[in-house]
């Protein structure tokens, strides 16, 4: 063959665009096809099964119609599969409604504990982005044995609650309480605490991570009808749509507990002020949190800005005598209370 | 029995903890903090009339001001790395005449003495001898200039206020701001700059330093840039111009560098390491008056000594093969002819030759002796006068005799940048990928650390070339 630079810069543009096609992150054919052999029986069953038990957990009936709509699977594969359950006895019709037998709720509880170990662990452990944790945890849940579970949950030191605020089921099928209501539901002036964050759908939860909501933030309402929801949270206003806020759990505080106001994050601290720390937020966790603890964040200790930077990120804060810088992300999830 | 018992236990005490809740850790641990502070504020008397470090606090201000921070920085490493090149050619020059002009023709008409076979006087003296020679001679000077200065400023505490002004650029890229300081360290040496990724504490952010750091131009190819680009580049213009331009192509090169380290950080953060632990913090320590005779005894041991070494360990066997292959014969042509055949058509597609791809595999072990293998491995498969014989390395004291040996090899402009390029771009050498396993215990990170930097190279000297032939 003779050379040519055009052929040669063609064909390198056609392998590399193939190469792309192929393997680029997520959407990569070779991922969707690698992924597709994946949907084997065992993982349509407990898909299934999962579906049932979050519909039966919030009061809802389904039928097949609905249960093939939900499940991104092959149509008839997922009316196969439904009937091998009825037989192995997992699920059972009453007139057209798909329910759950005890062994089947107790498969079911396995998958939701797998499921919500590893979000947990994901979040503890790992540094992947919140957004990914969900469709991590979706993979996995289908792969961990019991035991593997059991020894994932005893390394975590056997967390009650996963990132978001849901229950895990422990080894016996026991679970939390939630408490709280969706925040729509508050009214005007309550004092509350977001005990919840709903990760589905997607669209939402990205609108949620996009406002930086925390997990475990007090909150006040101020001002709820139906075309917006606002409230204050660590010194900061929310404005939220009632479809998204709908995604938030609050729990209401009782009046006993002292309501510190006016906490404010870190990270709206000005030069010149100074400030009391009061906490650092359920967000920042596993090893960022301990690395904040040990340099000396914790409750009380007082704290200034030394350094701003001429970037304007990070900024040096003065802290027990000592200058550590800290990025914005990270001073958003240390709670003060500014003198 | 009794184990129903312990097992019982175990079954309570998981039943409590789980009842207790996650908030339980975290409240224990920061009660513990504030008992701790609680009991310093009662006991530990600070005198506040003093106002914290005072004279820190001016330089503070200076150093990380918008008009002052950014020149203060460049102005302090472009005249580290200015008094590292230039400071380094007199005492390279000197150890050069002396180890390669001097000590080598003593050993060699030894060896002669002693009647000494032929091939064994050059395998050890022409191959190995004068590889280690040869790593010695260029590389013990700047390392031995750039090291302490590099440590001094350390010391001081000017270093940290680098990465502190640096973060954010950084951080778009997902790496840590102290990686501008192992990036830097990476001009003197990448192996030094993999070990000194140690100062960052994150997972996934130390991982990406020692990963880039290859992208940073390290003293073995500083000579090699400013060499070929004062051949070919400076050739190209009007002699008044020459030595700046061919000075602006060697920046180009190193700015270009720092362009694949911040794209290859992103990247590998975006894709590969997104699951590696991330945390940030930094903290900027007190000035201290560096303690100036330790810092350099310290740094010519702990830094300089340690790389030397590592780097003759690896190149005494380079020499050694670099000696084997122009000696060794296959039918009637020697291995090293054979290779740069084989290779030529491969090289061709990339804008390099035969003996260029040849030179960088043999001088995987070091970067310093790529030029002197070209040289020789040009000269013997071109069969032009010059050079010092089979397998032996040269280099010549003129610049332009270099060239004409590199024109009669059929280098062109496209050849020279396309090297430059390629030596950017490739590889890092042994003792770095030595040192990156030793740092990251992984043969996989050290494989892919290894092999990313070439195929990047191959992509982008194809690219030049094709492109740089439909032009011209």
């Amino acid at each position: 063959m003779n050379y040519n630079p055009i052929y040669a810069l063609v064909l390198f543009f056609i392998i590399a665009g193939i190469l792309f096609v192929l393997f680029r992150p997520n959407k990569g054919w070779f991922w969707v096809i690698k992924n597709n052999f994946r949907s084997n029986e065992k993982v349509v069953i407990e898909d299934i099964l999962k579906q049932l038990y979050h519909f039966e957990n919030s009061g809802n009936k389904v039928d097949t119609k609905t249960l093939v709509q939900m499940l991104k699977f092959n149509n008839k594969q997922i009316i196969e599969v439904v009937k091998k359950m009825t037989i192995n006895d997992l699920i059972y019709f009453e007139l057209d409604v798909l329910k759950l037998t005890d062994a089947g709720r107790d498969y079911a509880l396995r998958i939701v504990r797998i499921h919500r170990l590893w979000e947990r662990y994901l979040a503890d452990k790992t540094g992947f982005s919140k957004e990914e944790w969900h469709n991590r945890a979706e993979m996995m849940e289908h792969k961990l044995s019991h035991d593997e579970t059991n020894t994932l949950a005893a390394h975590l030191g056997n967390p009650k609650f996963d990132p978001h605020g849901d229950p895990i089921p422990t080894k016996t099928g026991k679970i939390a309480q939630v408490k709280g209501v969706e925040l729509p539901l508050l009214p005007v002036n309550t004092v509350g605490r977001i005990t919840h964050i709903e990760d589905e759908p997607d669209i939402i939860y990205k609108q949620i991570l996009a406002e930086n909501i925390h997990m475990g933030s007090l909150i006040r309402v101020v001002e709820n009808n139906s075309t917006r929801i606002v409230f204050l949270s660590e010194g900061e206003e929310f404005i939220l749509a009632p479809i998204v806020a709908a995604n938030l759990t609050v729990a209401g505080i009782e009046k006993e507990v002292v309501i510190e106001d006016n906490i404010a994050r870190l990270s709206s601290l000005k030069a010149e002020e100074t400030a009391k720390i009061t906490g650092i937020s359920k967000e920042s966790r596993g090893e960022s949190r301990r690395r904040l603890l040990d340099l000396g964040f914790v409750k009380g200790a007082t704290i200034k800005i030394d350094l701003t930077n001429p970037l304007g990120e990070p900024h040096a804060y003065l802290i027990k005598g000592t200058s550590i810088a800290l990025r914005k992300d990270q001073a958003a999830k240390i709670l003060i209370k500014k003198d | 029995m009794k184990n129903k018992n312990i097992d019982s236990i175990i079954e309570l005490s998981n039943e409590l903890r789980w009842q207790i809740g996650d908030d339980f850790h975290d409240n224990l641990t920061e009660g513990i903090y504030a008992d701790a502070a609680q009991i310093v504020a009662d006991t530990v008397k600070v005198d506040s009339s003093k106002k914290r470090f005072r004279l820190d606090r001016q330089i503070d201000k200076i150093v990380t001001s918008k008009t002052f921070g950014f020149p203060i920085m460049f102005l302090i490493l472009a005249t580290v790395l200015w008094l590292t090149i230039i400071g380094a050619n007199y005492p390279s020059s000197l150890l050069a005449q002396l180890l390669l002009d001097n000590v080598h023709p003593i050993l060699k008409s030894g060896a002669a003495a002693i009647n000494m076979p032929w091939w064994l006087d050059g395998f050890l003296i022409d191959g190995v001898y004068l590889a280690v020679a040869w790593v010695i001679a260029v590389m013990l000077p700047p390392m031995a200039i750039f090291f302490p200065m590099f440590t001094l400023l350390e010391d001081f505490g000017y270093l940290p206020r680098v990465a502190f002004n640096l973060d954010s650029l950084f951080r778009k890229s997902g790496a840590h701001g102290k990686q501008a300081l192992t990036m830097t360290m990476g001009f003197g040496c990448n192996a030094a700059g993999v070990v000194a990724t140690r100062i960052i504490d994150s997972p996934r952010e130390r991982l990406i330093a020692i990963i880039t750091n290859n992208f940073s131009l390290c003293n073995g190819r500083w000579p090699t840039q400013i060499l070929i680009a004062t051949i070919f580049i400076g050739a190209v213009v009007p002699s008044a111009f020459s030595s700046l331009i061919s000075l602006i192509a060697v920046i180009c090169i190193a700015v270009l560098g720092m362009g694949f380290m911040f794209g290859t950080s992103w990247a590998l953060s975006k894709t590969l390491l997104e699951g590696q632990v991330s945390t940030f913090n930094l903290e900027l320590p007190p000035y201290r008056p560096p303690r100036f005779w330790k810092t350099i005894y310290t740094s010519l041991i702990d830094r300089t000594m340690i790389v030397l070494w590592r780097a003759i360990v690896f190149a005494a066997p380079a020499g050694a093969v670099i000696w084997l292959i122009s000696n060794v014969y296959i039918g009637n042509e020697s291995v090293a002819a054979w290779t740069i055949h084989s290779l030529d058509g491969f090289g061709f597609l990339l804008g390099l030759n035969g003996v260029i791809l040849l030179a960088y595999i043999v001088a995987i072990p070091a970067n310093e002796i790529v030029i002197p293998t070209i040289l020789m491995l040009t000269v013997s498969v071109t069969g032009i006068a010059g050079g010092a014989g089979a397998g032996v390395m040269f280099e010549l004291d003129s610049v332009n005799a270099t060239g004409d040996i590199l024109r009669a090899g059929g280098w062109t402009l496209l050849t020279a940048v396309n090297l430059m390029l390629f030596s950017l771009l490739h590889n890092p050498c042994s003792t770095t990928i030595y040192t990156i396993y030793k740092e990251t215990k992984s043969a996989k990170w050290t494989i892919f650390a290894s092999i990313m930097p070439v195929i990047l190279g191959f992509i982008v000297t194809f690219l030049v070339a094709q492109i740089w032939r439909i032009i011209f």
